[in-house]
């Protein structure tokens, strides 16, 4: 007889009811091999995700609590979590904004070298980001193609977290993009139709029937560009200039600890990312599911 | 509120979707468009939403024109197909929206819109369901939420594309009459596509018949049934034998047989003999009429259905025969069409 994960949620009185052949505690059920494949998952997520990531926390345990609160919350460490979660947070939302329109254009309109822009939305993943940090930094330093243009302006994107949110929009635009553009063609024509019939215009129709509709993919595509850019380091270093307290990012802060040979100083930022980043992307999982469960109920 | 329609052509590409169609619906009319897919009863239903636009002719909602308009300012409901209904809104937000969506000058309060959504809902036998989400409705119910909502913006016109076709038999019988009935107390007019004839002969006080993006016939439902305008008609609306002929003289000839018709003036020369398989007479074999055997035989209503192959055609005959003593599979009948119509061929 074979236990699962399943038999827990059942309950006393489904057992009485049940006829006497079948033993109380199996249950039945059309999909065979649960048991197994959620022990493997288990298995699998340990040994590639929790193994290592605990790694990080015995590691930085070696500090001692007081130690750990001077690395991990030292003024400069701290200045670099408000640059790489705000800048993160900040490249998110302009993706957001971006990345649902070039969604939409892919989706509802049929033009000339359409699945070349679809292959070019894509290649932020592909590049490796040193190429990307460089190609922005020789594009936006003061003597670039932009850069030349924007310094009169009184606008500096390189060197400045400017142009560490500027890297992040970068690599974090397939995030949004590829999130939307199911739920978007999913999406029928008739729902906007319904809404223009009912008297709605475009704007009451965009943000009462189309932006709740494709919300949950919105905000999913949110959660990750922004956990790609907390942990982004190829693309930035080279445009932020790494000032410690101004451009200085939390990932790159952990590897200067590290070239300096102060593990511990390194795994205890690294925890202190992690939890936070755990929390957020806690967070934004939770309001997916609380508006989902309205949806498909 | 009269609907004109005064030579609608659309084309998408190459295809022609509607030719020159003229078409009027008068006030508190009921309507249906039957025909095949593709037939452009769809499109057709959608210009005069104005979900489309035509590429010449005009629509006019009681004398006024407005080929022009957008959907939003025409004041029509409009139920789609799949009902498309606000999947993230309650049922009360679905049937509200409509009202909420209004410039505010014209808006109705808070509490007057409730009031109306309450109504509508009772008005769709909803009354408990408000608070649901359309997820958690079946077919039927989710079909009345689209319907109470595109009431709520209180239209004179009513259009609806295929409103049953996703429907099981029963629902679709009892929606019917109901939709009839509602139509009837709120005094719209009312245009609904379909390709289902019963139901459009159950439903509309009259059938507009189209295919290949004409209109073939308009007509009540008897002169649809009993007297079709054209082959297609015939075919495409009840059950019919179809015979290939040769008119010579007044009679019809198949096959080496001649039999009597009302020829109605057509002209001699190869023609199409429609009849339906209860307006026969089954004679016995070696009578003036076309010979047939018998091969199967089986109740059907309160008499039987015959299906009978004649020599020259690859499909068999469907007759019905009422007497006591039907005939049986390996009989040879003579089979006489009594209220055939002949219809030109090609």
């Amino acid at each position: 007889m074979t236990a699962t994960g399943a038999s827990l949620g059942s309950t006393a009185i489904e057992g009485k009811l049940r006829s006497p052949a079948r033993p109380y505690g199996k249950k039945r059920s059309i999909m065979p091999g649960f048991g197994i494949t959620f022990g493997f998952t288990i298995f699998y997520l340990c040994l590639i995700v929790l193994v290592p990531l605990s790694a990080v926390f015995v590691r930085s345990a070696g500090l001692g609590p007081a130690h750990f609160v001077d690395v991990g919350f030292s003024a400069r460490a701290m200045a670099s979590y408000r640059l790489s979660f705000g800048a993160a947070a900040a490249a998110a939302a302009v993706n957001s904004v971006f990345g649902l329109l070039i969604a939409w254009v892919l989706v509802r309109y049929e033009f000339p070298g359409r699945r070349l822009v679809s292959a070019m939305v894509d290649l932020p993943f592909a590049l490796p980001t040193a190429v990307a940090g460089i190609a922005l930094t020789a594009i936006y330093a003061p003597n670039g193609w932009l850069g030349q243009y924007l310094e009169p302006l009184g606008m500096k994107v390189a060197y400045t977290p400017l142009g560490v949110v500027v890297a992040l929009v970068f690599v974090g635009l397939p995030f949004v993009v590829r999130s939307v553009e199911p739920v978007l063609a999913d999406l029928g024509h008739d729902v906007e139709e319904a809404a223009a019939s009912l008297g709605a215009g475009r704007v009451d129709t965009f943000t009462r029937v189309i932006l709740p509709a494709i919300g949950p993919a919105l905000l999913t595509g949110f959660a990750l560009a922004f956990a790609r850019g907390v942990g982004e380091y190829g693309s930035v270093i080279f445009i932020a200039g790494n000032m410690p307290f101004v451009s200085e990012v939390s990932p790159l802060l952990i590897v200067t600890q590290l070239e300096q040979y102060d593990y511990a100083g390194a795994t205890a930022i690294a925890s202190v990312m992690l939890v936070a980043s755990f929390a957020l992307l806690l967070v934004i999982n939770l309001i997916q599911i609380w508006s989902r469960k309205r949806m498909a109920a | 509120m009269g609907i004109t329609v005064s030579g609608i052509s659309k084309r998408f590409g190459a295809f022609t979707a509607l030719g020159d169609i003229d078409l009027e619906a008068r006030p508190g009319e009921f309507l249906a468009l039957l025909g095949p897919s593709g037939s452009g009863k769809t499109t057709l239903l959608r210009i005069i939403a104005g979900l489309e636009f035509p590429d010449t002719g005009t629509v006019a909602f009681d004398g006024v024109d407005v080929t022009n308009q957008p959907i939003t300012d025409r004041g029509v409901g409009f139920v789609f197909q799949q009902y498309a209904l606000f999947r993230h809104m309650t049922v009360a937000d679905n049937v509200a929206f409509g009202l909420t969506v209004r410039k505010r000058s014209t808006r109705p309060a808070k509490a007057e819109i409730a009031r109306r959504v309450e109504e509508l809902l009772d008005l769709v036998q909803l009354k408990d369901l408000g608070k649901r989400y359309p997820a958690q409705l079946s077919g039927g119910q989710r079909q009345r939420v689209a319907l109470a909502r595109a009431l709520a913006v209180e239209p004179r016109i009513l259009l609806l594309d295929e409103p049953f076709g996703a429907l099981d038999a029963k629902v679709r019988k009892d929606l019917r009459r109901w939709l009839r009935e509602l139509h009837d107390r709120m005094g719209l007019t009312s245009i609904f596509v379909t390709h289902d004839q019963e139901e459009a002969l159950e439903l509309a006080d009259r059938v507009v018949v189209m295919d290949h993006g004409v209109i073939e016939q308009v007509s009540a439902p008897e002169a649809i049934y009993n007297d079709p305008a054209s082959a297609f008609v015939f075919d495409f609306v009840g059950e019919s034998n179809r015979l290939p002929v040769s008119v010579r003289g007044g009679r019809a000839h198949f096959g080496g047989h001649a039999f009597d018709v009302a020829t109605d003036g057509t002209r001699d020369g190869d023609a199409t003999l429609f009849f339906r398989p209860h307006d026969v007479e089954i004679v016995g074999a070696g009578a003036a009429a076309l010979p047939a055997v018998v091969s199967l035989a089986r109740p059907r209503g309160g008499g039987t259905r015959i299906e009978a192959r004649i020599e020259g055609r690859e499909a068999p005959l469907e007759l019905d025969y009422t007497g006591d003593a039907p005939p049986r599979p390996g009989d040879r009948i003579g089979v006489r069409p009594l209220r055939a119509r002949l219809f030109p061929a090609g």
